[in-house]
């Protein structure tokens, strides 16, 4: 039992966390609504870290240093498909959509893409052109083209997991401008993390985060070690959990900074509005959720009794 | 990195899981029951784990122990609370009584008590609760009062599992109120036959033997009985309910109701409502990280537990059981209510369901827990 990243591994972590900070952190994500050819700063950024020459299909190594690299975009918000270029077919990028309603972050860019479902049925993408919304602004349309061989389930599993790593940097980072908030705002006398009920909060949000962080190394792990059919439930449920505890931790985010994380301003606001695809898309919580009630069934979510 | 207990904790599970078939009968709930041949079944089967050298399996050898891994160690908690607790109320000793006698106790001490608690013929409770002093243990009013060589202790206890069957007790009592409150408390390894003490059962909702009160009169102690230091108790109590919060691996039991709530109900639990289903799943999904927060809380046992990965494992593995025994009620339906042998799993769910109740409060509320981890978010006293 061994539950730690290899130390080359978090070397590589704090070298790609210290270069998304160079780039200006979630004020860089801000910035890149207004001008969205400015992203190419943050693939410059990746490009520097060798994110291009990153297998994660190739070997653990290279698939925790992938989850750490999502987690560090995750942490400034990084306006780039990060996991959708690590899970690349080819040339083309790898997203995961609802076919039926399929919607791309970042598929404004140039370049193909291939979107897949859950149950790896693969299409051709024909991505819009961007929309004017607050929640997920770098959200476009797309429209399903010519289908193509299944995304292998593997792939499937890897690009929940990738993105559930890029989720908990985001809600991590969130929680820790909270903290710094309570620590430093003072109502009737006092600051607020003094409140008894603000502490219980930030208490609950620490919790739940690391809950998530356990549950997303040894799903990551599972990856490579559980049964083909445990894989993927594997994968399904640390999406689940992720979404349960983004939109709670948030929620606790906004609820202790006021008014003020309302503002486009602030970061816990780029957070949010920035995370809302991966907590939304390409399945909400709830039918995620359906889908594991097989799982439980055949034994293929595993228990110690299963 | 490798979630992997290993082979040796492998196969560890199966032989334990053997032993359970073999020496507890179906329907077993643990020793808290009317029925005193539920605590005789217990001890037979104590001594039984122990001539298996697996009641303290990672013990020093010395001390009776069995030198196995801190995963070993998890893999034994999982399937004896999975499975109700077969060894009754020798955990507590073993859990953590024994760790704090090795780690604070005089080598007179652990060669008298630690034998033994290996050998599974002696049941320990704890006298921490007060009527005035739960959650703030610091506060407690029993008092030691300086007689002699030694003290005269007098006061009273509160919710103290075990005390019925118990034959020792770790009790914390006041020797100087004047100094601060960190400073204030001593610990006493008392044989609860000794004059003085009376014990009285607590009727409740949990069952028989859970709750008892305990009434202190003038009890007199030695300086050979003090655990720790003179004023050093609170130092103490603070390692041993790290022991203690990370002890019962409350997410195997859920695991393994609703394994077996699934078998019983066939085709039935295909058409439960669908909200029911995913309510299923999410507690399973939970119950998962509670597994693994636990282990994490595990891994920092070799530098003494993490008081902070303790707090957040206990948070979750007890709210875990309280929406464990919500969804499993749900499911069971109109029969959810029915009690003993003829219920469903023989009552299992029932009796779940009420110990679950109490599962955020004892061994320390979670507020408490949530107190602490947000003093090491935020700082600040608690």
């Amino acid at each position: 039992m061994n539950a730690a990243f290899p130390p080359d591994v978090i070397e590589f972590w704090g070298a790609a966390r210290h270069r998304f900070d160079r780039l200006g952190g979630p004020e860089f994500a801000l910035l890149a609504e207004q001008d969205r050819a400015l992203r190419t700063q943050a693939a410059a950024a990746l490009a520097d870290l060798g994110a291009d020459e990153l297998d994660v299909r190739a070997d653990e190594d290279q698939l925790l240093a992938g989850a750490l690299l999502c987690r560090a975009s995750g942490a400034v918000a990084l306006p780039w498909p990060v996991v959708e270029d690590l899970l690349r077919v080819g040339e083309r990028r790898l997203t995961l959509v609802d076919l039926g309603h399929p919607r791309v972050d970042h598929g404004d860019l140039a370049g193909e893409w291939i979107g897949a479902d859950l149950d790896g049925t693969s299409h051709l993408l024909a991505t819009g052109s961007p929309r004017p919304a607050k929640l997920g602004p770098f959200l476009v349309p797309a429209t399903v083209g010519a289908r193509q061989p299944d995304i292998p389930a593997d792939d499937v599993a890897r690009h929940l997991v990738l993105g559930v790593w890029r989720l908990l940097g985001g809600l991590e980072a969130a929680l820790a401008e909270v903290v710094e908030h309570v620590g430093a705002r003072t109502q009737f006398g006092k600051t607020l993390g003094e409140f008894q009920t603000v502490r219980f909060a930030i208490a609950d949000a620490t919790v739940s985060l690391r809950g998530l962080e356990e549950l997303a190394k040894y799903t990551t792990w599972r990856l490579l070690s559980a049964s083909d059919a445990e894989r993927q439930v594997d994968a399904i449920a640390l999406r689940l959990a992720g979404a349960d505890a983004a939109v709670a931790v948030l929620r606790t985010c906004h609820q202790l900074l006021g008014a003020v994380g309302f503002c486009d301003e602030h970061d816990v606001s780029v957070f949010d509005r920035h995370l809302q695809p991966l907590i939304r898309l390409p399945e909400s919580a709830e039918r995620l959720a359906q889908r594991l009630v097989p799982a439980v069934r055949t034994g293929a979510f595993a228990t110690l009794f299963s | 990195m490798d979630f992997e207990f290993g082979a040796a904790a492998d196969a560890l599970r199966v032989r334990l899981r053997a032993l359970i078939r073999e020496h507890i009968r179906p329907g077993f709930l643990g020793a808290f029951s009317n029925d005193p041949a539920d605590l005789e079944l217990t001890q037979r089967f104590c001594k039984i784990l122990a001539q298996e050298g697996l009641l303290c399996l990672t013990w020093p050898r010395e001390y009776g122990g069995g030198g196995g891994s801190v995963w070993e160690q998890t893999t034994v908690r999982e399937e004896m609370w999975a499975h109700h607790e077969p060894r009754g109320a020798q955990y507590m000793g073993v859990n953590w009584v024994g760790p704090a006698l090795m780690r604070h106790g005089s080598d007179e001490q652990r060669a008298k008590h630690l034998p033994p608690i290996s050998a599974g013929e002696v049941v320990w409770c704890q006298g921490f609760s007060e009527p005035e002093a739960g959650s703030d243990l610091a506060s407690l009013r029993t008092r030691a009062v300086p007689d002699g060589d030694g003290w005269l202790i007098s006061g009273q206890k509160v919710w103290t599992s075990y005390a019925q069957m118990a034959s020792w007790c770790v009790l914390a009592a006041c020797t100087d109120p004047d100094l601060p409150s960190s400073q204030r408390l001593t610990l006493f390894l008392v044989p609860m036959d000794r004059a003085g003490i009376e014990v009285r059962p607590i009727a409740s909702m949990l069952g028989p033997h859970h709750l008892n009160e305990v009434f202190i009169d003038n009890v007199r102690v030695t300086p050979d009985e003090v655990l720790g230091s003179v004023g050093g108790g609170w130092a103490v109590m603070r390692d041993a309910l790290a022991y203690e919060r990370v002890g019962i691996a409350r997410y195997a039991r859920c695991e393994l109701l609703f394994e077996q709530l699934m078998e019983v109900l066939g085709a039935e639990w295909d058409e439960l409502p669908p909200a029911v289903h995913t309510r299923w799943v999410r507690a399973l999904v939970s119950l998962r990280i509670a597994r693994l927060l636990a282990y994490r809380a595990v891994a920092d046992q070799g530098a003494g537990i993490d008081p902070v990965d303790a707090s957040i494992s206990r948070i979750v593995t007890t709210t875990c059981d309280q929406v464990t025994a919500e969804v499993l009620l749900e499911a069971v339906g109109a029969t959810s209510l029915d009690a003993g042998p003829a219920a469903v799993l023989a009552g299992a769910i029932d009796d779940h369901w009420r110990y679950a109740q109490a599962a955020t409060v004892a061994s320390g509320t979670i507020e408490v827990q949530r107190m602490l981890v947000a003093r090491d978010v935020l700082g600040g006293r608690l």
